[in-house]
């Protein structure tokens, strides 16, 4: 207890010291929290933007389907596998979907596209597509209806409400299917492949155009309860729905580059963190050796006394430990406040595309309880380690050489 | 060739009368005036009637970026089969198409292949002009499919096309203008669902072949395209001529010699 | 003066406990630095280098609007006569030729679209990194065997789906910029790229075999120009585009447009300034960390001595002379700390230039395949954290230097 008492005093006899020491320390937990939300933030944009987009957090194709999406290479029995993945409580929501590319006409001009023919209210869970519509409206069900990219549109230069005729080959017999459309609404996926290239039908419909019946489908896009299972080997989907015709991705197995830059951001933040803290101590030192300084003659005094040497140095760590609480308590709270400006409205960044997904504007920070309880555990700790030397070199102080001591 | 398919297909679907419901007592009118469509329609139908068909014709194509001429020899059965040939320039010389049914296939000499035309080219432009393999090989098998109704000035009978609601096809109506005269086709138009103009085909240049009178140029226009047209001139034309076998209409002779 | 660097100089080395705290902080936050900039510098140049030697090259000429609207007809007459022009500027280091036009690739097997590039093989060799794609195979020459076919490069992905290897016939039918439709049969000499790649659905044919393809006789779609270094880019269009204007004024050689790189890529270049400016937000933390280091440790540093200039004030030094001792002391130290850290901070920064991180899948970016994260070794990357640390260490010894001088020699002798 007198230990802690001293303790406080000597912080507060040189106030300007302590408050040096306590803004290295606090600003380095604010920096190191908000530089792990910065990042954390990005990496959500950027697996949003693949999860939430088309990809959906995990798919189910025929083996080989992704290579050419051939059209001829469909999923059966899909009644069994619906079934299966009721059934499994990690599964939040599926939507079934078919794919077939051919080409799209308008009264103007002709493009070639990739119809995806969608259960527009599981696709709605799934995916961000209802989003997306920057004009007229998501899919309802009706015949006809066909949502287009903007640059398609453009391209074909129709609008709302406007014919579109999609023709392309049947699965299996290659026979030759027209089908009339009518832009019910336009998307913008801020993917160039996606809108310039990609329309959605009603799933039915669709079927009946590419001539598969309803057990029949071509990819099964699938969200999880917790995003965290989808990249978990072990997870039930993965163990089922794997066989030799079957195949169940991940969005991170199906987005090979990502995992790279995943890897990547976690290591600079690795090494950003471990110098910072490193830097941190040093200054903690730094500052506990100035504060012996100029308490030599003090210590020379207490220790002619008879003060055992243990207790000095318990003094130093406690005065370490002191600081380092209130540092983190202050730091917290300033990263607290920007963090949580931050999340809200964000750290504007302009552009970015990588592996043809865009990365709008601004970054939203995220804030973790791990960030406001390891890491200033982590500096606490530091801080405790920091002050290990001047605390042995405290405790070795000898008293007549001290005493002596003027300049 | 394919522009009498596609026009003997418009034709065609005049002829089982389109049910054109209008509750009032203009229905009688009407009707007549729909029988006089029909009648219309038929007459030009028996034009370019004909079980089977030879021609050779001259296509020019002009861009604002080059200027083509084609000269061709189609043979034609019904609306299912026909066989073309490019005859001139030198470096076309034997390119050929051959289509059955829904089916095209090419053939090009230079590489000695014949390739089937996929989904992704049948929209697309044939042989670079403004008709597409589409309009070649569809049948818009028109049965049911329009409404009709006619107008009629001094000179012109016009017969006005709406597609039913589910028919497939991206014309939001076509207008067919009959010589009343001549009784020839004179021009058809092809509007957007706005109705805008988008495309129209004109014939003119009446000429004898054998025992029919018929417009020997076909011009298409496309209106949203600037300075695009394509022109089909028939130098020849004759019909059921005792040359087209059905070994015509095979694989194997687009590759024969000619 | 001297007097007062060599006391400067004995100071620092008499509190050897407290100048190496100090030493401590003011070098390890100059390695911190110099290894951040060395990695945002290195992945962005590294990054530019490989897209534009690669793909792009700095400077690309086009017909009118090509690069938005890409048609077959927007080509560039008498190229050659360019190309002489380009022969005269200095800052031009090579450049090449090459036509696109979009086809179908067939054999046996099937059929895909493909986008067909013809390239001057010996120009494009020497201006893009074009040879080291080749993955099977040679690179092609102008040659056509004795049957007259000509050699093509295919992409992986059109060897994959076509199964087509080296040596087989490959069929391309396009159109033709006359109309005709361009039809003929190539032999595959090489594959290029690896499945999933940027040349996935490109076929490289030799650029006369293409243009008698595809009927474009002498023309092109685009002249690519490379120069020494990327950033010369904007400089050199705009000077090529004056003495084009001024040398060759005829009608053939108007309606064209010089695009550096940041346009022709925008993607690319768009998504690299946004991550330089996430770097930037991330450099600027750092350096703020570093910074109240530094503040901190020499902040201390000077008042701890307050005592010790109490004395030099008593014994009749001017104020001038204690700020001047202060600001040369900390701004010395500085100077050490960094070169001392230099010893730490070259063998590392050198590893991570030439080795770098590799990464465990390579990144796709803008189509160009990016494996190993690496730094940069440059006068930029050292000189100029060492050069803001300097001056940092000595704005920062003023405040507390001007206070050391202000001091009453009496009230100074009295604290610690």
């Amino acid at each position: 207890m007198l230990t802690l008492k001293l303790a406080i005093r000597n912080l507060l006899r040189n106030t300007r010291r302590t408050v040096l020491t306590a803004m290295l320390i606090g600003f380095s937990l604010t920096a190191l929290i908000l530089v792990d939300a910065l990042m954390l933030g990005m990496l959500d944009i950027l697996v949003n933007s693949i999860t939430k987009n088309l990809v959906g957090e995990a798919q189910i194709h025929r083996a080989g389907f992704r290579d050419n999406f051939d059209v001829d290479l469909y999923l059966s029995e899909t009644n069994k596998i619906r079934e299966t993945l009721d059934q499994d409580p990690t599964i939040a929501a599926y939507s079934e979907r078919v794919l077939a590319g051919g080409m799209l006409s308008s009264s103007y001009n002709v493009a070639t596209g990739l119809m995806y023919g969608i259960n527009a209210a599981s696709e709605r869970q799934v995916t961000q597509l209802p989003d997306a519509i920057i004009e007229g409206q998501y899919l309802t069900g009706k015949s006809g209806e066909i949502l287009i990219g903007d640059e398609l549109a453009e391209l074909l230069e129709v609008g709302l409400g406007d014919r579109l005729v999609i023709t392309l080959s049947e699965a299996d017999t290659s026979e030759l299917a027209q089908t009339l459309f009518r832009v019910a609404g336009i998307f913008k996926f801020g993917i160039k492949g996606v809108d310039k290239g990609v329309v959605f039908t009603n799933l039915g419909q669709a079927r009946g155009v590419i001539g598969l019946t309803n057990e029949q489908s071509h990819e099964f896009a699938l969200r999880f309860t917790d995003r965290a299972l989808a990249t978990l080997p072990d997870t039930a989907v993965y163990q089922n729905l794997n066989t030799s015709e079957v195949e169940t991705l991940s969005w991170l197995q199906l987005n090979k580059p990502i995992a790279s830059i995943i890897e990547l951001s976690r290591f600079a933040s690795l090494i950003i963190g471990s110098i910072l803290f490193i830097l941190a101590g040093l200054g903690v030192i730094n500052s506990m050796f100035m504060s012996i300084y100029e308490r030599i003659y003090e210590f020379g005094v207490i220790k002619a006394l008879g003060t055992r040497p243990a207790r000095v140095a318990g003094l130093i760590m406690t005065e370490a430990l002191l600081i380092a609480v209130i540092s983190c308590i202050a730091g917290l709270i300033l990263a607290y406040i920007l963090g949580a400006y931050t999340s809200v409205h964000g750290v504007p960044m302009g552009e970015y595309q990588v592996s043809g997904i865009a990365i709008d504007s601004r970054i939203l920070t995220r804030l973790e309880p791990y960030q406001f309880i390891q890491f200033p555990i982590y500096v606490i700790f530091l801080t405790l380690v920091a002050a290990i030397y001047p605390a042995r070199f405290a405790a070795r102080i000898v008293p007549t050489e001290a005493l002596q001591r003027s300049l | 060739m394919q522009q009498i398919t596609f026009v003997r297909g418009l034709i065609v679907s005049g002829l089982l009368l389109t049910t054109c419901v209008m509750a009032d007592n203009d229905i009688d009118k009407r009707l007549d005036k729909q029988r006089d469509a029909i009648q219309i329609i038929n007459q030009m139908e028996a034009l370019y009637r004909g079980d089977s068909s030879r021609a050779d014709m001259t296509m020019i194509v002009k861009t604002p970026h080059y200027q083509r001429e084609m000269k061709m020899t189609s043979s034609a059965v019904g609306d299912e089969q026909s066989f073309i040939r490019v005859l001139a320039p030198k470096k076309d010389r034997g390119i050929a198409t051959l289509k059955l049914d829904d089916e095209m296939w090419n053939y090009f000499p230079k590489i000695n292949k014949v390739i089937k035309v996929p989904p992704s080219m049948m929209m697309g432009a044939w042989m670079g002009s403004d008709f597409t393999n589409d309009d070649l090989v569809k049948q818009t098998a028109l049965t049911d499919e329009y409404n009709l109704t006619l107008n009629e000035t001094e000179t012109e009978y016009i017969v006005t096309l709406v597609p039913k609601e589910l028919t497939v096809t991206v014309w939001g109506k076509i207008d067919y203008l009959v010589d009343r005269a001549a009784m020839v086709p004179i021009e058809q138009n092809f509007y957007d669902d706005r109705g805008k103009l988008i495309r129209t085909l004109a014939f003119s240049e009446l000429k004898q072949f054998g025992d029919v009178r018929l417009p020997s140029r076909l011009e298409m226009i496309p209106l949203n395209k600037d300075g695009h047209k394509t022109i089909i001139i028939y130098d020849e034309l004759i019909f059921d001529p005792d040359d087209v076998a059905p070994s015509v209409f095979t694989l194997r002779n687009l590759k024969s010699r000619f | 003066m001297s007097l007062l660097v060599k006391l400067a100089f004995r100071n620092i080395f008499r509190q050897r406990r407290r100048s190496l705290l100090t030493a401590l902080s003011i070098g390890g936050g100059y390695f911190l630095c110099t290894l951040s900039f060395s990695l945002t510098e290195g992945s962005y140049n590294n990054l530019i280098n490989l897209f534009t030697l690669t793909k792009t090259g700095h400077v690309q000429i086009h017909k009118n609007d090509y690069l938005d609207r890409p048609k077959l007809y927007k080509a560039i007459d008498d190229y050659a006569v360019i190309g002489q022009q380009l022969d005269h500027m200095d800052q031009v280091k090579s450049y090449t030729y090459r036509t696109f036009a979009p086809a179908l690739a067939y054999s046996d097997d099937g059929n895909r679209p493909a986008q067909v590039i013809g390239i001057d093989l010996t120009r494009e060799r020497a201006t893009t990194l074009i040879a080291d794609k080749v993955t099977s195979g040679h690179y092609i020459d102008n040659n056509a065997d004795s049957d007259g076919y000509f050699q093509a490069m295919v992409g992986a992905g059109i060897a994959e789906s076509l199964k087509i290897g080296l040596g087989d016939d490959l069929i391309l039918i396009s159109q033709g910029a006359d109309g005709s439709i361009a039809n003929d049969i190539f032999k595959v000499g090489a594959i290029i790229g690896s499945s999933g790649g940027g040349d996935d659905a490109n076929v490289y044919l030799p650029l006369i075999a293409a243009q008698s393809f595809l009927t474009l006789e002498e023309r092109v779609h685009e002249i690519v120009v490379t120069l020494d270094d990327y950033s010369e880019s904007e400089a050199f269009a705009e000077a090529f585009s004056k003495k084009l204007a001024e040398t060759l004024p005829g009608l053939a050689f108007s309606n064209l447009t010089i695009s550096t790189w940041q346009v022709v890529e925008v993607d690319f270049y768009n998504s690299m300034e946004s991550d330089k400016r996430g770097n930037a937000v991330a450099l600027a933390v750092i350096l703020f960390i570093v910074f109240i280091g530094v503040l901190n440790t020499v902040l201390m540093s000077v008042l701890e001595r307050t005592r010790e200039f109490g004395v030099m004030k008593a014994i009749g030094s001017r104020p001038a002379t204690i700020l001047s001792l202060v600001t040369i002391e900390t701004t010395m130290l500085a100077a050490l700390s960094v070169v001392a850290a230099l010893f730490l901070t070259l063998p590392l920064t050198y590893w991570l230039a030439h080795v770098g991180f590799e990464l465990s899948e390579p990144l796709d970016v803008g189509g160009i395949m990016f494996s190993a994260y690496r730094g940069e070794m440059s006068w930029f990357v050292f000189g100029v954290p060492f050069l803001l640390l300097v001056f940092f260490a000595f704005v920062i010894s003023i405040p507390p230097g001007i206070r050391a001088a202000r001091i009453l020699p009496t009230q100074a002798m009295r604290s610690f």
